[in-house]
């Protein structure tokens, strides 16, 4: 995988470099809490521990190949990020997720539902929530009455009889 | 002041949980398995014997039980419209897991259905006995592969219990965990493994068409109209059945559980219940009052103590 | 009575007009439910089973397969037109179909999978009718040592072919070997890498991390791209329909992936999904034009997909000749026969024939029904695509989040007073891990190939060695084993053999597969 010739026009990448560290650390994680294990002394040869271990070695080599690959600058060109539009989306889903245990199953995606609009470019949020929330409570209705389905429910749903 | 609404709104979204329904019954597993169906299977007879007017199933799947279990007791402490079906599995799993939340956080209400697990090998084993399969297993534990369901379930206690009983050291017991859905059918059938022992339903179709061998059941008495005997007919003092029950939630009064009690033991001897189970191929095991708790007591001992010997738990 | 004549009569029944209505209703209740992502045929039959109570068995059954047909086939839709895999066994079809609907080729992709699926499910079925008790038996042969075999395969035909950069798309495997650790140990009950989180005791969901890999990740990229935010999706270019160019690339591989996918969904330890893995791998290695792979090439879809039909059907045969669920599905399917007091096993055929016989004809009829529903709903599904992006990632993120909390719904994690689901959180991480990926130009599918082969291959070779006390001969013990890899050592080889006799595209094959 390194036998190519190495890019000299590009310079070392330094996301590229902290993914190795990542893998480096993944892998160190994997060994110490495999070591921790107690295993039970059923007779077998290949314990539950080998596997963790394999998969561990194998993500060092892999860390090891990763940071060449970076120092000589072979990972594919980017574009630049647009972080607005994503943490809208992350918003959108870290919100659903805390609303949806006592708000219920409409509320919290209503707002999933518009964040996520907004991040493509499409608003305002007192117009999109409502459209999510029609949207929401009718696929709701649809899956928890319908399908018998457990979605969540909220003080809303909850009128629903 | 909006901090205020909004913790009223939580605590009260929070406190009353679902109070359109008088029971709502949590299914520690996934849409499909065998306490979910015996959760689906309550509601049924539940509404349509009225003894309850609306009764929903929510499921909470994973580890055993053993997280519907913790969820269980968290959400609905002290409410006395919540059920929650558990079995023997879950006892397994709350020592294997290491569980926080065990079976005395709840209140056991009653034993309703079970199986018992059966030892099965090939038809074309040299195994024909009980006394074969413990000659052999005294002479080279090892040689002697089990395929069950997974490690510290029933199977595997029961194949622990069984060599302990005889006279082996559980430890050297070869136990060949299969996940559920059959693999552990298709290897005994294959002759990948010596014995295989697993709920008597698994087994059952393949025992009547010759398939396989029944050996022994491991249960207390003989199925009605049975050729296979018990453990305890063929010399083994064991019995390990694999039942499914029904547990209130935790910090209820003494009145309320004999309510619930009562609810139950209508449910039990209705009629709608009586064709479920018959449908289904459920053994009727119910066990209700203090006699079940005295029994679970019991299981749970036995459990505990067979699992520290295999090495499952410390 | 011959198996002619019982199927015929089988026919009859199903044919009668109320049957093929129950037939309709489950193949769109069953694609309805099949599309939302996370939501795959098992859990669409779960849901639906107890609609299905209330008739009398023939017509249920008929509803039933139609619900479980039309559950496969709306996963494939979604993986094709959003890239956003509905279950495990479409995400091969996400690889390719989703290529070429980005070119404006949807329609010939739905189109492909549509026939596929139902050459395969026709061939299969006439199989499962057929060759069941002679299939089951070669099924039944396979031990853990052969599995082993089989998953070694499976590991080496599917790591040469997935991404341009070995060392991405081994990395990217290997995520997927790690994550397929976490959770309880089946030989030890012991639990590995949970961290004390109770809800990692059952390690990671592979619908969870599909879903979030590709929905969740792909929107996030998308979402980060300026380029990507700008670019015109064409919804049809050309003709929605097949041209001949189409068809003389589809039927090889639907053949071929009948002939793959059947026998791998009637062993006990096989399941849908690798078959699909070694069809693609197949139709990526036989194909005239192997560069267009990665770019929407028809044969990634058409193999697969008749790969995944077709070991639906092969699912039946150890389900109907020995009462053995060897799916999540086949165990829901198991729980529909209960109902009506069928016990599958090898008694079935000799005690039940009409009704297993009237199962197979409605197996038939579901699979005609939903080509004749889907084939006109093509150029209307199409059109999804054409849907304004706002609305359209929302709708999605709103459908995985709704496929998730149907699938593992429970309140398990809690910040501070507030109640949430875990699963979802999950769902949320490996979200991010996706975008990551993409970000970087690691491929996806080798994740979640890895989740789901790494448990698979570490357990059978476990076993293996556990019933032979710890003897390492076993492994090349059976005939079965042996074949499996020489086949392994021959996938290797032969292109080895290829790229060294054409030396000099071999150093500049070498420094391309780099980028």
């Amino acid at each position: 995988m390194s036998l190519g010739e190495p890019n000299l026009s590009r310079r070392p990448d330094g996301a590229a470099l902290f993914i190795a560290l990542v893998l480096a650390v993944i892998a160190a994680v994997i060994i110490w809490q495999t070591s921790m294990m107690r295993v039970p002394p059923i007779q077998a040869k290949v314990g539950p521990q080998v596997f963790p271990y394999v998969i561990a070695g194998g993500l060092v080599l892999l860390s090891i190949g990763t940071a060449l690959s970076a120092w000589r600058g072979q990972f594919p060109a980017r574009e630049k990020d647009n972080y607005g539009p994503m943490l809208w989306i992350i918003g959108g889903l870290v919100a659903q997720m805390l609303l949806l245990g006592w708000a219920g199953f409409s509320i919290g995606t209503a707002i999933l539902f518009a964040f996520t609009a907004k991040a493509f470019g499409r608003g305002p949020l007192w117009q999109t929530i409502p459209i999510g929330f029609v949207l929401a409570f009718v696929i709701w209705f649809i899956f928890s009455r319908g399908l018998q389905l457990a979605l969540p429910m909220g003080p809303l749903e909850r009128l629903i009889p | 002041m909006n901090k205020l609404l909004l913790a009223a709104l939580i605590s009260s979204a929070i406190a009353v949980p679902a109070f359109a329904a008088d029971y709502t019954i949590m299914a520690p597993a996934a849409p499909g398995g065998g306490w979910d169906q015996t959760a689906r299977s309550m509601q049924e007879a539940l509404q349509a014997e009225g003894i309850s007017g609306n009764v929903q199933v929510t499921n909470v799947p994973g580890a055993g039980g053993t997280i519907g279990l913790a969820q269980f007791v968290n959400q609905f402490n002290a409410n006395p419209n919540a059920l929650i079906v558990g079995g023997y599995v879950m006892v397994g799993a709350v020592l294997t897991n290491a569980s926080p939340v065990s079976l005395a956080n709840v209140t056991p209400i009653a034993r309703l259905t079970g199986e018992s697990d059966v030892i099965v090998v090939p038809a074309a084993s040299e195994l024909k006995t009980v006394d074969d399969l413990i000659a052999k297993l005294k002479a080279d534990p090892g040689s002697v592969s089990w395929a069950g369901g997974s490690a510290g379930g029933v199977d595997h206690i029961a194949a622990g219990l069984f060599a302990k009983t005889v006279g082996v050291d559980p430890t050297t017991v070869n136990y060949i965990a299969f996940s559920g859905g059959g693999e552990a059918l298709a290897a005994v059938l294959g002759g990948q493994v010596t014995v295989g022992i697993s709920g008597l339903g698994e087994f059952d179709a393949q025992i009547k068409s010759g398939d396989l061998r029944a050996l022994a059941t491991t249960g207390s008495a003989r199925l009605e109209g049975s050729e296979i005997p018990t453990l305890g007919e063929a010399g083994v003092d064991l019995v390990v059945e694999n039942w499914r029950m029904v547990a209130a939630a935790p910090g209820i009064t003494d009145e309320q559980k004999t309510a619930i009690g009562a609810d139950i033991e209508k449910l039990v001897s209705s009629a709608t219940w009586k064709q479920t189970l018959a449908t289904k191929g459920w053994q009727d095991m119910y066990l209700g009052g203090t006699d079940f708790d005295a029994q679970l007591a019991a299981d749970t001992e036995a459990t505990s103590a067979i699992l520290k010997e295999i090495g499952l738990v410390q | 009575m011959d198996t002619f004549g019982l199927l015929a009569n089988g026919l009859v029944a199903a044919l009668q007009w109320q049957n093929l209505l129950y037939a309709l209703l489950g193949v769109t209740l069953g694609t309805a439910v099949g599309v939302l992502p996370g939501i795959g045929p098992a859990l669409t039959v779960a849901l639906l089973l107890p609609v299905t109570y209330r008739l009398d068995p023939t017509g249920s059954l008929i509803m039933f397969a139609g619900i479980y047909y039309g559950g496969m086939y709306g996963g494939s839709t979604t993986s094709i037109l959003l890239n956003t895999p509905g279950e495990s066994a479409s995400i091969v079809t996400a690889l390719e179909g989703n290529k070429m609907a980005r070119k404006g080729r949807g329609g010939p992709a739905l189109a492909t999978a549509a026939i596929g699926s139902f050459v395969a499910g026709l061939i299969a079925t006439i199989a499962l009718a057929f060759l069941a008790p002679w299939v089951v038996k070669v099924a039944l042969s396979f031990g853990p040592a052969d599995y082993f075999a089989l998953m070694v395969l499976a590991f080496i035909t599917v790591s040469a072919a997935f991404g341009d950069s070995p060392l991405r798309g081994v990395t990217a495997l290997f995520i997927g070997l790690g994550l397929g650790v976490i959770g309880i140990d089946l030989q030890t009950g012991q639990a590995r890498l949970v961290f004390g989180i109770p809800d990692l005791l059952d390690g990671i969901e592979v619908t969870t991390l599909a879903v979030a890999l590709f929905a969740i990740g792909e929107t996030l990229s998308i979402a980060s791209s300026r380029t990507q935010m700008k670019e015109e999706v064409l919804a049809v270019k050309g003709s929605v329909w097949m041209t001949l160019e189409d068809w003389k690339r589809s039927w090889g591989p639907w053949l071929r992936g009948t002939l793959i996918g059947f026998p791998i969904g009637a062993m006990p330890a096989g399941g849908a999904e690798i078959g699909t893995f070694f069809s693609y791998a197949a139709e990526r290695r036989l194909a005239k034009h192997p560069e267009e792979f990665g770019h929407g090439a028809i044969e990634g879809v058409a193999g697969p997909e008749a790969a995944n039909n077709a070991s639906a059907a092969g699912t039946l045969v150890p389900l109907l000749t020995l009462g053995l669920p060897t799916s999540a599905t086949a165990a829901i399917m198991l729980a529909g026969f209960q109902q009506f007091g069928l016990q599958p096993g090898p008694l079935l055929f000799a005690n039940n024939a009409p009704l297993v016989w009237s199962l197979i004809a409605s197996l038939l009829v579901a699979n005609f029904m939903l080509l004749v529903l889907n084939l006109p709903l093509i150029g209307l599904w199409v059109k999804l695509l054409t849907v304004p992006r706002p609305w359209l990632y929302a709708g999605i993120l709103t459908f995985a989040t709704l496929g998730t909390l149907g699938a593992n719904g429970a309140m398990s994690g809690r910040l501070g007073p507030i109640p949430f689901s875990f699963e979802l959180l999950i769902l949320l991480a490996f979200g991010i891990l996706g975008y990551g990926l993409r970000r970087f130009g690691y491929p996806i599918a080798p994740v979640v190939i890895g989740l789901i082969l790494g448990p698979l291959a570490e357990q059978q070779l476990r076993r293996a060695l556990a019933i032979s006390q710890g003897d390492p001969m076993v492994l090349v013990h059976t005939p079965i084993a042996i074949t499996l890899y020489i086949v392994a050592a021959a996938a290797v080889l032969i292109p080895l053999y290829f790229r060294l006799r054409g030396k000099g595209a071999v150093l500049s094959q070498m420094a391309s597969d780099e980028d």
